[in-house]
């Protein structure tokens, strides 16, 4: 018969990404505290430099992606206004112009565009949007199964079902025709492990899982999914790098600092209106916001960050250990005391320890984040990176209009991001504000 | 761009890129201007392959091509071989985009479109997968395809688990292998194929296959995973079983006119006091099921009749499917004695959620005393007022013991049809306890410890009909304390099994549950009244469960716990009287469950942090009251919407209205302030006495 190999290569993978990041950890933690300081410090000037540049130049080299300029705008303009920045009139104009012209017919795209036209807020932004054509559209799209097509002849997906849900709340033109039997397909992926995959089948996985959620939730059928089990899947999906993975046994990958810690979001505020079934821990918060996985794009993706991590508690932390003791031992427990000493609310995840995989090993010093240490910076990542960030920072807390505690933000209080709304990943006062206009009119 | 590195760009680069761009913008007003003109020539079809292979993404050029292919299919003068190579064509421009990006949506999306004409060989497509999973074991586009694939062309599920096999032998950590597989053999299971026809032999090879890999590597997660799943398979039964019931088989039930009936003949436990005209039967199942009505449940008796029951789903949704049904019976108002006989699932229809067919029906019988009443209700009421302090208590027991124990025997509820484990799932059970037992004697694991915990809680429950006890629920507790130390991470998930394992411990067994049964006087009249109180204070609970041996519950008290939720709680329908003094409930919207407990009339949920959190997370659900079906619920009411108070309160609204309460405790809440408590007078008139004070 034949036997198991004690070292496969998922797990050497795994192994030298965790060397990676415990050398990062050990290094900083060696460091006197006025470099440590420096090193947790969210380089604001960078990053917004890097974005204005991809902004303006949406250059030549991005042509593949020609499909996905409304993603890219996206990624652009939701990073920056999280850094609480804000574009040149002239180029948000052009954007505008830009956006408004694309009329892409894909979902994906759509979101992408409805998202950015949000985000840049103002009469001119939000009156470009035509409401009936796209409510029209998105009757279009929609499956007799009940589910959505990405595009016309295209697949039917969870991803497909977000970002019609999403901007179809988003503009206030949700009815009961579009919800119809959304509820039953993204039922039908939530697997045993308890996260949802994109379609009926497959593996759970964390963009999926939280487009399902969001899904749910934007039209009141959340009771139905297994949140207990669903909770219980994301919990572990947080490794000893402090980061997430997207999937079992993956590596770890900045960019499901969203699409994971959105899910904390979100379960933090079902939590106290329903309550978690399964765990009824002390309930993640955070006011992350989630974003849908749905690029369509060659690179899109976040579809799989590989993540790898000890999920179940457990997996390799014996590695680490070795490796690092010090550092590993410390995230958890200035974690652990944090959350201690607040007001009973303890978040599910472990916010201090995602804040310093983003900011020691996602973010590259000259702007930009990343997935993970040895790849190189992009857009989609720092966008995910950031709006996870943001989600991080309150975690403990639960009201959104008041600012967090300094011990809730990793690093110097200056680092502290923008609030978004989990549910659509804008953020919150740009959403705050197309609800009133869409509302209104 | 995932992983692809990107360097600032030289000179020559960019001048590069811009003619790279430059061509591509050129080739795509080219595909478009044949496509708006349904051009479909060899030169314009080459053109799209050429667009796609640079652009894989570009839908409409996909779309253009299906275009293209029904045109030609269409022509009069095509012949099968004509068709194939033509198809042939279409798959190799699909996997020159896949080779250009792998994970293109558009691209896996019309190899399938493809693949459904059905005129292509199945084995180059799993010799094309074969390669891309060897590039990527995980990319889940290709298992989707690959699922697909098979499913289209009759592939064998066998064929296919040993592909996994394969898989696994090469990788154990490959999640996607161990997932595929599950979902091969649920497809097995339930078409019965040949050597799938009872779980009981495949599931113990199931077991020593995945043993190879968790004790090659126990830290591995892979595996646990799929260790959990089989678990789960071995647990449950496929077809929904009656778990309980109120009244349960062989009860006497008193229904009688006021709280205080003690020395009277009735027992504490099933003597219920009805200010309704009507008492409940409830149905708990072991899974939510659907289809519970007068047609697959019958209820004789000689008081009502059975086609006039109403069964209703208790859940928190608007589903129609629940763990727990009740209906209501109409109480005649002369004296009476009968037998109300329940047969459940006897005609078909009761059905689980995942699909299976209530398929053991069941009997169970019970006794109504109806006791002549005065029906004067509103006298009765207005003098009681009950405060659940401890001098109010005494423990059960000390008097009359003998009849208080028989009367307590008849709540052990072992309907007969619930013990259906076959032997080879505790075996099974037993075998894998041995070996985690093993595991942990080798190395410190937390998954194991986690794991062997589920064990042994799986095997109890199994085998409690027979054993009548929980023999391992101490070392349960003992592991879940000791998980609350190791892995301080993930305490308050370890906390919750804690909670949910010692409730199971104190309800197993007559002699614990007596221990938390308390009589309740009134401090004023000393007298001994009403029906027994179950404590369980102090526990530092922070999740409520065991619901189903708890049904004939009256008087609760849950204060002093860590309770975030009560949710189940709705499945105790008899509930009059319960206090959540001292937990940690957040909001209002948390007492949802409370809405469906129409006996409830004395509720105490004060300090807790209703209020603590200025924002309610419900606004997220929904987003004010007029918008959602929440909301439009409450619209239809008039008074809410002219009422502004209530419209800002409109939360308060949507929980209190529907109940039916006399008194309520809420001080020590953030959001009890003298307004809020005028808000809650008004939406609920029949309220007399809030915070101890009465109302005029």
């Amino acid at each position: 018969m034949e036997s198991f190999r004690s070292l496969t290569v998922t797990q050497r993978d795994q192994i030298l990404v965790e060397q990676q990041v415990f050398d990062i950890f050990k290094t900083f933690y060696n460091l006197p505290p006025s470099s440590q300081s420096f090193m947790l410090e969210l380089q604001r000037e960078n990053h917004v430099e890097y974005l204005t540049k991809g902004l303006t130049g949406l250059g030549p080299s991005f042509c593949v992606l020609d499909a996905n300029r409304p993603w890219i705008c996206y990624w652009i303009l939701h990073s920056i206004a999280l850094l609480d920045e804000f574009v040149d009139p002239e180029l948000e104009d052009n954007t505008i112009d830009f956006l408004s012209r694309c009329q892409m017919p894909h979902l994906a795209t759509t979101y992408a565009a409805v998202n950015s036209l949000v985000t840049l807020g103002g009469e001119k932004a939000l009156s470009s949007i035509n409401r009936e054509k796209l409510y029209m559209f998105l009757r279009q799209m929609k499956d007799a199964s009940g589910g959505f097509r990405m595009h016309d002849g295209g697949e039917i997906d969870v991803r497909a079902c977000y970002t019609a849900i999403s901007v179809a709340s988003l503009l206030n033109i949700l009815d009961d025709e579009l919800v119809q039997n959304v509820g039953n397909y993204i039922l039908s992926c939530q697997t045993y492990e308890g996260g949802i995959s994109g379609e009926p089948g497959s593996e759970a996985h964390g963009g999926y899982t939280f487009c399902g959620l969001a899904t749910m939730i934007l039209i009141n059928e959340v009771d139905s999914l297994d949140l207990s089990g669903l909770t219980d899947w994301v919990v572990f999906r947080q490794g000893v790098e402090g980061g997430f993975q997207g999937r079992t046994n993956k590596l770890v990958d900045g960019c499901y600092s969203f699409w994971q810690g959105g899910i904390f979001a979100l379960l933090k505020r079902l939590n106290s209106t329903k309550e978690v079934k399964p765990i009824p821990l002390g309930d993640g918060e955070g006011s992350g916001e989630e974003s849908p996985q749905t690029t369509t794009s060659s690179d899109a993706a976040g579809e799989e960050g590989l993540n790898g991590d000890l999920s179940l508690g457990g997996s390799h932390s014996e590695i680490g250990d070795q490796h690092n003791t010090s550092s590993q031992d410390n995230v958890i427990d200035i974690d652990h005391n944090h959350s201690k000493g607040h007001a009973n609310v303890e978040p599910l995840f472990n916010s201090l320890a995602l804040q310093q995989y983003i900011l020691l090993c996602s973010q590259e010093l000259n702007g930009g984040l990343r997935d993970k240490p040895g790849k190189s910076r992009d857009h989609y990542h720092t966008c995910y990176c950031l709006s996870g960030l943001s989600v991080c920072q309150r975690s403990w807390l639960e009201d959104e209009d008041s600012p967090p505690l300094p011990r809730a933000v990793l690093g110097p209080y200056s680092n502290l991001l923008e609030p978004i709304h989990p549910l659509y990943n804008v953020v919150l006062d740009r959403y705050r504000e197309a609800y009133e206009f869409f509302t209104k009119s | 761009m995932h992983g692809r590195p990107r360097k600032a760009p030289k000179p020559e680069e960019e001048a590069a890129s811009v003619a790279k761009a430059q061509k591509l913008h050129a080739l795509q007003t080219q595909f478009f201007s044949f496509h708006h003109n349904k051009i479909y020539t060899k030169e314009a079809v080459e053109l799209s392959a050429k667009l796609l292979e640079i652009n894989p993404e570009s839908y409409t050029a996909w779309n253009y091509r299906k275009l293209a292919v029904e045109h030609y299919l269409s022509q009069p003068d095509c012949n099968p071989d004509w068709i194939k190579s033509f198809l042939d064509d279409e798959l190799r421009v699909v996997e020159n985009a896949l080779r250009q990006n792998f994970k293109s949506y558009g691209a896996w999306h019309h190899r399938k479109w493809v693949i459904s004409k059905g005129h292509s060989s199945i084995d180059n497509e799993l010799r094309l997968l074969d390669k891309f999973q060897k590039a990527d074991s995980r990319n889940f586009h290709a298992w989707n395809y690959r699922r697909f694939v098979a499913e289209s062309m009759k592939r064998s599920e066998q064929d296919e688990l040993k592909y996994t096999e394969d898989m696994i032998y090469k990788n154990f950590s490959n999640y996607s292998a161990w997932h595929n597989r599950s979902v091969l053999l649920s497809a097995l299971f339930e078409k019965k194929a040949e050597g799938f026809l009872s779980k009981e032999k495949v599931l113990p090879e199931e077991y020593e296959f995945i043993h190879q890999a968790i004790f090659t590597d126990p830290d591995d997660q892979s595996g646990w995973f799929y260790h959990l799943w089989l678990l789960d398979q071995t647990v449950t039964t496929d077809s929904p079983l009656l778990a309980s019931s109120w009244p349960g088989h062989g009860y006497d039930v008193f229904l009688v006119e006021d709280r205080c009936y003690n020395g009277s003949a009735f027992s504490p436990f099933t003597a219920l006091h009805s200010d309704s005209g009507s008492f409940p039967i409830v149905l708990y199942f072991n899974q939510p099921v659907g289809g519970v009505s007068s047609s697959t449940v019958t209820v004789e008796c000689g008081f009502n009749k059975n086609e006039d029951l109403l069964w209703k789903p208790l859940s928190a949704s608007n589903s129609q499917t629940a763990r727990v049904w009740v209906a209501h019976l109409k109480i005649p108002s002369s004296d009476l004695l009968s037998t109300v006989e329940v047969s459940v699932g006897h005609s078909k229809g009761i059905i689980s959620t995942r699909g299976f067919e209530y398929s053991h029906p069941s009997m169970f019988s019970f006794k109504v005393h109806v006791q002549p009443m005065e029906r004067d209700f509103s006298q009765v009421s207005v003098a009681e007022s009950i405060s659940l302090r401890e001098e109010n208590f005494k423990i059960y027991g000390s008097q009359s013991e003998e009849s208080i124990i028989n009367s307590f025997n008849q709540l052990s509820i072992k309907n007969g049809h619930e013990s259906t484990a076959s032997n080879w799932r505790s075996e099974a059970l037993a075998k894998e306890i041995e070996c985690f037992r093993e595991l942990l004697s080798l190395m410190d694991c937390k998954i194991g410890k986690l794991t062997l915990a589920r064990l042994l809680m799986a095997y109890d429950v199994m085998s409690y009909p027979f054993a009548n006890k929980l023999v391992h629920s101490e070392e349960v507790l003992e592991l879940c304390s000791d998980l609350m130390k190791l892995d301080p991470t993930h305490y308050q998930y370890y906390k919750d099994e804690h909670s949910m394992v010692l409730l199971q411990k104190v309800t197993s067994s007559k002699e614990s549950l007596l221990q938390h049964c308390f009589q309740y006087k009134d401090s004023v009249s000393s007298a001994i009244c009403g029906p027994i109180c179950l404590r369980l204070n102090n526990l530092s609970l922070s999740r409520m469960g065991a619901f189903e041996k708890l049904l004939w519950v009256q008087m609760l008290d849950l204060s002093h716990n860590e309770l975030q939720s009560i949710e189940g709680l709705e499945a105790m329908q008899l509930l009059s009287c319960l206090s959540l003094r001292n937990n940690k409930l957040r909001s209002l919207t948390a007492l949802e469950p409370l809405r469906k407990l129409k006996l409830l009339r004395v509720l105490d949920i004060s300090y807790n942090q209703i209020g603590d959190h200025s924002i309610d997370t419900t606004r997220y659900l929904c987003s004010s009251p007029l918008s959602h079906s929440v909301g439009s619920e409450s619209n239809k009411d008039e008074t809410v919407t002219s009422d502004v108070a209530l419209i800002d309160n409109w939360e308060a609204f949507y929980i209190f209205k529907d109940f039916n309460l006399n008194q309520l405790e809420i001080v020590g809440n953030t959001i009890a302030d003298e307004k809020f408590k005028s808000v809650l007078v008004k939406i609920m008139p029949k309220l007399k006495q809030l915070d101890g004070k009465l109302l005029g």
